[in-house]
C-alpha cells in the first residue's frame, strides 16, 4: 500500500522518475524487493491504462560479440604480436593463451521499447530487472543520474553501515571507519557548491578573530579605542599592501551578503590580521590543528556560525559606543562589498545625527588623520601624475598599482572626497556609496 | 510491453510473505601497500637537486644485472674469428674491436621538449604543449640513439636498432663494434629482463597463513579514467558500476553459466587515475567590460568548480561501506603533476575520508586505510600478489619515442594497443617502470634512490587510461633462468618461471569497462556497463 502510494505520488503526480534504489531507500526495503515493487506497479498501472508508466530495465548477461568483438578481435593477434615483439628478440615463450577466452559480461540499461532489441544482442541473459519507472520515455537516460544524486541528498544522513543490510548492500565485516569525526555534513550538494565553498574559508578565518571581538565588544571604551588605534596604525601600513591582499576582502564579500552577518564579517575581515599578530599563540593553535587534524578544524568552523550570530545579537545590544566602533571600522574596512554598504548606510546616516561625532573624533582621529593627510595627500598628488602609468609609489616606498581605469575621470572632476577613497583602498567603497556626506563631515572634523 | 515471462526472478510482483533476505558478505581483502613512491613531506622535500643522481643510481642498480645477462650470452662468443671482448666503460670502446658495453640509453629526438632551447628562444612557457610524438616521421634520420655512462656517450647505429625499440633511460648492454665514423654498430642488445619475482604471499599481507590456503576465488577490480565531471553528462555507467559493486544489481546466477556469483567476491577496487573529467578550475568567463570588476590576485575561490570532486567523493562514500578502495591519482587529478604523484589529499573527500587511515603521527608506520589514497605510480600487495601500476603517463610517454607507422593519421586501434602492450612488457624487461622520467616526464629529483627501478617483478602490472582494454601474460626468459640468476637467492623453486599479468586498463568514461582479475588464477574478466542505444538515439 505504502509503496503504491509512494509511486503514485512520485511517478504519476510529481512526474519524477523513481529508480529501484530510490524506492529502496525511501521505503527502507531491500533493493530486490524494490525491483519487484516497481515491476508490479508498472504492470498494474499499465493494465489499467496503457502508457501511463514507462519502465527502464537493466539487463545483465553475456552479450553476443558485436561485429568486430573487441576482445576476440585483439585476442587473435595476441600471439603474433608477442612473438614479433622487437624488445626482446630472443625467445619469448608462449604468450597468453587465455586471452582468447576473456569473458566479457555486460550490464545494460535499456528502455522499455528497446528491451527486445537489447535482449537480442545478448547471448545469454542472467537477469533483467526494472531499473526505474518514469511517467514517459526519457529522451536522455542520463536524467536518471540526477535521480541517484537525489538519493545522496535526501537520504545521505542514513548511515550506510547500519542500513546497508536493509537495502541489500553487500556487507563487509572488515570496514574500518574512523569514528572520531562525524563525517557526513550531509552530502554537500553539488549544486550550491561554489557558494558554499566560497563561504567556508571565511568562517574559518574568523576563528582567531572571534575572541578579540568579544573583548572589544564587552570591554570598556578606552580599551576598545586603544585596540582601535592599534588597529588603525596597523592598517595604515597594511593599506599599502592592500592592493596585493585585496583578494582577501573581496572573497569576504560573499558571506557579507547574508544580512545580519554582513557588518560583523566585514569588521572581522580587518580585525583578523591584527589579532593574528597580537595573539599568535591563539591563532597558532588552531593552525596547527588544521595541519594535523583537518577534521577538527572544520567542525570548529561549523560551530562558529551559531556563535557569530549570537555575537550579532549581542553586538546589537551593545551600547552606542560599540556601534560606533564598529561603524568606524566598517568605514575603514568594508572594502569592495556594495551589498554591505547598502545595508549599513542607514546606520551610518544615523550616526552623525547622534552624539557620535563627539565621541568619534578623539579616539581615531589623530591617527587616522595623520595617516590620511600624509598618505592621501602624497598619493593624491602622485596620483594625478602616475595614474596613467597606474602605478603609484607611496611614502613608504610601496608601489600601489591601480587597475581601474575609471578612476582617472574621477580625479579630473571630483575634488577631495572622491579621491581620498581612491587612495585608501578600504575607505574607497564607503566613500563611494551613500555615506559620502557622512564621511566628508567625518574628515572635515580635522 | 512487459517482457514475456521468462523466469527472470525480478520480473514478478513481490511475494506476499516478507522473506528475509540473507545478507551477503564480501570476501575480506588482504592488502599491504608499499611506500616506494612516498615522498618526504614538508621540509624534507627538496627540489634543488640535480637529476643526474637519478640516472646514476639507475645505472648503478641495473648495470650489474644487465652485465650478468650479457656475460651469460656473449662470454666467449666468437664472431668471424674474433673473440668478443667486454668493455667496462663506454669511452673505452676502441675502433674496429668487437666488444660489448653496458649503459643508459639516451635518445635524441627532434621534437623532444628541450629546456635549453626554450630558454634560448625565450619561450618561458610553464609547460610545453603535449605532443603526440617526439619523433619526426618525415625525417627519421634525425633520431639519434646514444648510450651513456659516467664516462661519456657513444652513438649507436646499425640496422639492428631499426628492428628494436628503445627509450631514454633504459639500461641495456650492446654488442658491436665502432665504425669509422666513431659510431657503434650494434649487432645485438641485452636487457636486464624480468626482476626476481616474489612468491605469492611473500609480502605477507595476511595475518596467518592458514586462513589463506583454501580460499575460494576472489576478484580484484580495476578501473581507470572515471572522468567524473559532476554534470549531468556523467555517464549512467558510473551509477551502474556503483550498483554492481554494492551488489544491488548484477548476475543473479539463475542459470548455470552465470559469469560470477556476484560482486561479493570482489575484494578490492583499484582506481588507476583520472577520476575527474572536467578541469577543476572553471574557465573564468571573460567579464563583459563596463563594470570593471575588481581584479583579484592569486586564488579566486569563485573560479573553483567543486562539482567533480564532490561527485567523486559521493561515489566513493557510497561504495566504501562495502568495498575497500585504492585510489591512485592521474594526470588530471588534483595532485602534484610530477611523478611520483602523491595521493589525493583526503581533505578533498569530506565524506569518504572517514574511511581513510587516521593521520599518522611522528614516525609511526602509517597503517593502510580502508580507503587508501595512494601514489602514482604505486606498488603493493593485494591478495598476496605484488601489483605495480601507473595511471598511464609512463606508457603514453614512451609511446612518443616510437615512430608510429602511418605518419600522422592515427594508427588503427589494434596496432596502437599492441604497441602499448609491448611497451609495458619492455618496461618490465628494462626493470624500469618509468624509464623516461626524468627526461620527458616530470619527476621528483630523487637523490638516494631510484624508485622507478622495478626491483621485484610484480605479478600484475597495470597501466591506466589506455584507449582500449588489453591484457597479456609474459614470462621470464627460460634459458636465462637456467643460467642461474644469482639474484634469485633461495628461490623456492627456480623452475617456477616469473609470470606477469599485463593489464592496459581502458578509460571507464569511454568504454564503461571494469576489469576483474581472479585472485587465484590471475585470469581476467571484463564487465561492461552501458546504455542500450535504442531507436530513440539512433535517429
Amino acid at each position: 500500500m505504502d509503496s503504491k502510494l509512494y509511486l503514485a505520488e512520485n511517478v504519476l503526480n510529481e512526474r519524477q522518475p523513481v529508480t529501484y534504489r530510490l524506492l529502496s531507500r525511501a521505503l527502507k526495503v531491500h533493493a530486490n524487493q524494490a525491483k519487484h515493487i516497481l515491476f508490479e506497479f508498472h504492470r498494474n498501472e499499465n493494465a489499467k491504462k496503457p502508457q501511463t508508466v514507462h519502465a527502464t530495465y537493466v539487463i545483465s548477461g553475456i552479450q553476443k560479440a558485436p561485429e568486430p568483438a573487441p576482445t576476440n578481435g585483439h585476442a587473435n593477434d595476441e600471439d603474433e604480436m608477442m612473438q614479433s615483439s622487437p624488445y626482446l628478440p630472443s625467445s619469448m615463450p608462449n604468450q597468453d593463451a587465455d586471452s582468447h577466452s576473456i569473458r566479457t559480461t555486460s550490464i545494460m540499461l535499456a528502455r522499455e521499447e528497446d528491451l527486445e532489441d537489447a535482449k537480442s544482442t545478448f547471448h545469454s541473459i542472467s537477469t533483467i530487472h526494472v531499473y526505474s519507472l518514469e511517467p514517459t520515455a526519457l529522451p536522455d537516460l542520463n536524467a536518471l543520474v540526477d535521480v541517484n544524486r537525489e538519493i545522496a541528498r535526501t537520504h545521505g544522513q542514513e548511515d550506510p553501515l547500519e542500513c546497508g543490510k536493509q537495502w541489500g548492500m553487500i556487507q563487509n565485516r572488515n570496514v574500518k571507519r574512523r569514528t572520531g569525526a562525524r563525517p557526513p555534513p550531509p552530502a554537500a550538494p553539488a549544486v550550491k557548491a561554489p557558494a558554499a565553498k566560497a563561504s567556508k574559508p571565511s568562517p574559518k578565518s574568523t576563528v582567531p578573530a572571534k575572541r578579540p571581538l568579544q573583548k572589544e565588544a564587552s570591554a570598556a571604551k578606552p580599551e576598545a579605542t586603544k585596540s582601535d588605534d592599534s588597529h588603525e596604525l596597523k592598517s595604515a601600513p597594511s593599506s599599502a599592501a592592500n592592493s596585493q591582499t585585496s583578494s582577501k576582502p573581496s572573497s569576504k564579500a560573499a558571506p557579507a551578503k547574508q544580512k545580519g552577518n554582513g557588518n560583523l564579517f566585514s569588521s572581522f575581515a580587518k580585525a583578523k590580521p591584527k589579532t593574528k599578530e597580537s595573539a599568535p599563540a591563539e591563532s597558532a593553535a588552531p593552525n596547527a590543528e588544521d595541519v594535523v587534524l583537518d577534521d577538527a578544524s572544520e567542525e570548529e568552523a561549523e560551530e562558529l556560525f551559531p556563535d557569530s550570530t549570537d555575537k550579532v545579537a549581542a553586538a546589537n545590544r551593545e551600547s552606542r559606543k560599540a556601534r560606533e566602533e564598529k561603524l568606524k571600522k566598517m568605514m575603514d574596512d568594508d572594502d569592495g562589498d556594495e551589498e554591505a554598504d547598502d545595508e549599513e548606510m542607514p546606520d551610518a546616516d544615523e550616526e552623525p545625527r547622534e552624539p557620535t561625532p563627539v565621541e568619534q573624533p578623539p579616539p581615531s582621529k589623530p591617527v587616522e588623520l595623520k595617516e590620511e593627510v600624509t598618505v592621501q595627500g602624497g598619493r593624491r598628488r602622485g596620483k594625478r601624475q602616475v595614474m596613467k602609468k597606474k602605478t603609484v609609489k607611496d611614502e613608504e616606498g610601496y608601489l600601489v598599482t591601480r587597475e581601474e581605469a575609471t578612476w582617472e575621470s574621477f580625479s579630473e572632476d571630483e575634488p577631495v572626497p572622491k579621491k581620498k577613497p581612491v587612495v585608501n583602498v578600504p575607505k574607497a567603497k564607503a566613500g563611494k556609496a551613500a555615506g559620502q556626506g557622512n564621511i566628508m563631515s567625518f574628515f572635515g572634523k580635522k | 510491453m512487459a517482457p514475456d515471462a521468462e523466469n527472470y526472478t525480478f520480473l514478478c510482483p513481490p511475494s506476499k510473505e516478507e522473506q528475509e533476505q540473507e545478507p551477503v558478505y564480501r570476501a575480506p581483502s588482504h592488502y599491504n601497500p608499499r611506500s616506494t613512491f612516498h615522498l618526504p613531506t614538508g621540509a624534507g622535500r627538496h627540489y634543488q637537486q640535480q637529476y643526474d643522481d637519478l640516472y646514476f643510481l639507475r645505472l648503478a642498480k641495473l648495470k650489474p644485472t644487465v652485465e650478468k645477462v650479457a656475460t651469460a650470452a656473449w662470454d666467449g662468443l666468437i664472431i668471424a674469428g674474433e673473440k668478443v671482448r667486454r668493455v667496462d666503460r663506454v669511452l673505452d670502446v676502441r675502433q674496429g674491436e668487437l666488444c660489448w658495453v653496458a649503459g643508459t640509453v639516451y635518445m635524441h629526438l627532434p621534437m623532444k621538449p628541450n629546456i635549453l632551447e626554450d630558454l634560448s628562444k625565450e619561450n618561458f612557457t610553464s609547460a610545453p604543449p603535449p605532443r603526440r610524438t617526439y619523433t619526426d616521421p618525415s625525417n627519421p634520420s634525425l633520431t639519434q640513439i646514444m648510450m651513456e655512462d659516467e664516462s661519456g656517450r657513444l652513438r649507436l647505429t646499425g640496422n639492428f636498432l631499426r628492428s628494436t625499440q628503445l627509450a631514454t633511460g633504459a639500461i641495456i648492454a650492446a654488442l658491436g663494434t665502432e665504425n669509422a665514423n666513431g659510431d657503434f654498430e650494434v649487432i645485438d642488445i641485452k636487457l636486464p629482463d624480468l626482476a626476481p619475482q616474489p612468491q605469492r604471499w611473500e609480502g605477507k599481507a595476511s595475518e596467518n597463513g592458514v586462513e589463506i590456503s583454501g580460499k575460494e576465488h576472489g576478484k580484484i577490480a580495476f578501473v581507470s579514467g572515471l572522468g567524473i565531471t559532476g554534470t549531468s553528462s556523467d555517464t549512467l555507467a558510473l551509477e551502474l558500476l556503483t550498483d554492481y559493486l554494492l551488489g544491488y544489481t548484477g548476475f543473479s546466477g539463475n542459470n548455470d553459466n552465470s559469469p560470477s556469483l556476484g560482486s561479493s567476491i570482489i575484494t578490492r577496487l583499484v582506481i588507476a587515475g583520472n577520476s575527474l573529467g572536467a578541469s577543476v578550475m572553471s574557465e573564468v568567463a571573460p567579464t563583459i567590460s563596463g563594470d570593471s570588476q575588481p581584479k583579484k590576485y592569486g586564488y579566486d575561490a569563485s573560479a573553483y568548480n567543486a562539482a567533480p570532486i564532490t561527485e567523486l567523493d559521493n561515489f566513493l562514500a557510497e561504495i566504501l561501506p562495502s568495498i575497500p578502495v585504492t585510489l591512485m591519482p592521474g594526470e588530471k587529478d588534483p595532485a602534484n603533476f610530477s611523478l611520483p604523484q602523491q595521493g589525493i589529499h583526503r581533505t578533498m573527500f569530506p565524506q569518504s575520508r572517514a574511511y581513510s587511515a587516521p593521520p599518522c603521527r611522528g614516525d609511526e608506520k602509517p597503517e593502510a586505510g580502508w580507503f587508501d589514497s595512494v601514489t602514482n605510480p604505486w606498488d603493493g600487495d593485494v591478495e598476496g600478489w605484488r601489483l605495480w601500476g601507473c595511471s598511464g603517463q609512463n606508457v603514453d610517454d614512451v609511446l612518443r619515442y616510437i615512430s608510429i607507422e602511418g605518419g600522422d593519421n592515427s594508427p588503427d586501434q589494434d596496432t596502437d594497443s599492441d604497441t602499448r602492450m609491448r611497451i609495458m612488457e619492455a618496461m618490465l624487461r628494462w626493470r624500469c617502470g618509468v624509464p623516461t622520467a626524468p627526461d620527458t616526464i616530470w619527476s621528483y629529483p630523487f637523490q638516494s634512490d631510484d624508485p622507478y627501478v622495478i626491483e621485484s617483478c610484480p605479478h600484475i602490472f597495470f597501466v591506466g587510461n589506455q584507449p582500449q582494454f588489453k591484457t597479456a601474460t609474459i614470462q621470464g626468459d627460460v634459458p636465462l633462468r637456467l643460467d642461474g640468476d644469482t639474484e634469485m637467492v633461495g628461490a623456492a623453486d627456480s623452475s617456477d618461471i616469473a609470470r606477469v599479468r599485463l593489464l592496459a586498463l581502458p578509460k571507464f568514461n569511454e568504454t564503461g569497462e571494469l576489469i576483474l582479475v581472479d585472485t587465484e588464477t590471475l585470469e581476467v574478466e571484463v564487465v561492461r556497463f552501458g546504455v542500450f542505444k535504442g531507436q530513440e538515439e539512433q535517429k
